[in-house]
């Protein structure tokens, strides 16, 4: 601002340039105590906002310890048995066995192999959590995919004393997706409706178009989850009571939580309904890709 | 009669194995693969030691049988060896049981991580229950 300049005998020239200065120094006050608010209710925020984010640190390093805890038990108890395995052969308490030992020996083998393939699911798991994973998307035909899976999964089937009906719907809408994660994700429900299936039960596999969205329907009629278990199946490492190694059944509790995490990545949904002792119907649901409009 | 065994784990495999050492060095074993299951066999017959897996996946786990069988005056004064497979199960075992210092009220007599080295376990066998006979 151009200071003004007043005749030495003009008081009111003065007057005014005085009026002018106590103008400016109240607006000055004011913005003074509207920042000083500002700053305070900032703080106030970034103190908040410092308390949750301390809050969800300390949840995410006891989760973190949690999952290293966990881990490491579910990867030292099979070596553990393989350790076992090889001591018993070696100390000798199976030289006049060799049926025995070829026994043992093949099931050292199934428990490395479960390691491997845990160790391999960790380290994918670990990368869809981060995000460093890129999902390459393409448009998928699910008509296509699933049915090149019928052979393989009608194989598993007649393995375990169960047989499959397929019912595919036509018109089923096309999908983004990953072809070699989708693959897991169906692998992982049908082979799961058939492990926990009990002999000469059907599961039925059925596919539908939902509004605007790709739905796939597993049914089973096996021993189904109990009620309170159920919000947990998806947490890495969770089996039901009934799904534990004493019922024979294979795997390792990794399945369903990255299933869970591969879906989410795609935009779907996954529901579970179950009844104990009575089935499981899991449905699958994935955003149909939106017709171009002409 | 040979001192009997009884082996708690959930891993079927490892107690396969421990039963082959086991009965290799002339005990009888019995074998249980959840809590329930292990207190169970403990009531119906005294076994003379019990192995006990402490983290089982099972809805009772080795802290369940070891405090059921510590509070009950006929059974308390079986000897138990805790195995366990991270060593951190015996720090939560001990935090879970309020890491009392007198004897008589240990949970258990000895812990030993996996993997087992089977001298090292039949050594402390025969340190709380003597030899076989």
């Amino acid at each position: 601002m151009e200071p003004k300049i007043c005749n030495i005998n003009d008081p009111e020239c003065h007057l005014d340039r005085i009026r002018g200065w106590h103008g400016d120094l109240e607006a000055n006050i004011t913005t003074l105590i509207k920042n000083l608010k500002d700053i305070r209710e900032h703080s106030e925020e970034a103190k908040t906002a410092c308390s949750t984010h301390y809050a969800k640190t300390v949840e995410l390093t006891k989760a973190k310890t949690r999952f290293t805890y966990e881990v490491s038990h579910e990867l030292k108890a099979p070596l553990a048995s393989v350790y076992n395995i090889i001591n018993v052969i070696l100390d000798g308490y199976l030289d006049k066995d060799f049926e025995k030992q070829k026994e043992l020996l093949n099931k050292a083998k199934v428990r490395i192999n479960d390691v491997i393939k845990l160790l391999n699911d960790l380290l994918f798991f670990s990368r869809l959590e981060e995000g460093t994973k890129k999902i390459e998307m393409e448009e998928i035909n699910t008509g296509e995919l699933l049915s090149s899976l019928i052979e393989e999964m009608d194989e598993f089937a007649e393995e375990n004393d169960i047989r499959i009906n397929w019912n595919f719907s036509d018109n089923l809408p096309l999908i983004y997706g990953n072809p070699e994660l989708l693959r897991r994700v169906f692998v992982n429900i049908i082979h799961n409706a058939i492990k926990y299936s009990n002999p000469k039960n059907t599961v039925k596999i059925k596919t539908k178009k939902g509004k605007d969205c790709f739905l796939l329907e597993v049914k089973d009629q096996g021993i189904g989850i109990k009620k309170n278990e159920l919000p947990m199946i998806f947490n890495i490492f969770f089996r039901g009571e009934n799904a534990r190694p004493e019922h024979k059944k294979e795997g390792m509790g990794l399945g369903l939580s990255l299933v869970k995490r591969i879906i989410a990545a795609h935009g779907g949904s996954i529901k579970v309904e179950s009844k104990l002792n009575k089935g499981t119907t899991v449905t699958l649901s994935f955003p149909a890709i939106k017709k171009k409009e002409k | 009669m040979p001192k009997e065994i009884l082996i708690v784990d959930d891993d079927p495999d490892f107690v396969e194995t421990m039963e082959i050492i086991m009965q290799g060095n002339g005990y009888e074993t019995r074998t249980a693969r959840n809590g329930e299951e292990a207190f169970k066999k403990v009531k119906e017959k005294t076994p003379d030691i019990i192995l006990l897996d402490i983290m089982m996946k099972t809805k009772t786990d080795g802290i369940w049988v070891s405090e059921k069988i510590r509070s009950d005056d006929k059974l308390k004064k079986i000897p138990i060896i805790m195995i366990t497979a991270v060593n951190q199960d015996s720090e939560m075992a001990k935090f879970h049981l309020g890491q009392e210092k007198d004897m008589e009220y240990m949970p258990v007599n000895a812990f030993m991580e996996k993997p087992i080295e089977a001298k090292d376990l039949l050594k402390e066998i025969k340190k709380l229950i003597g030899g076989p006979k």
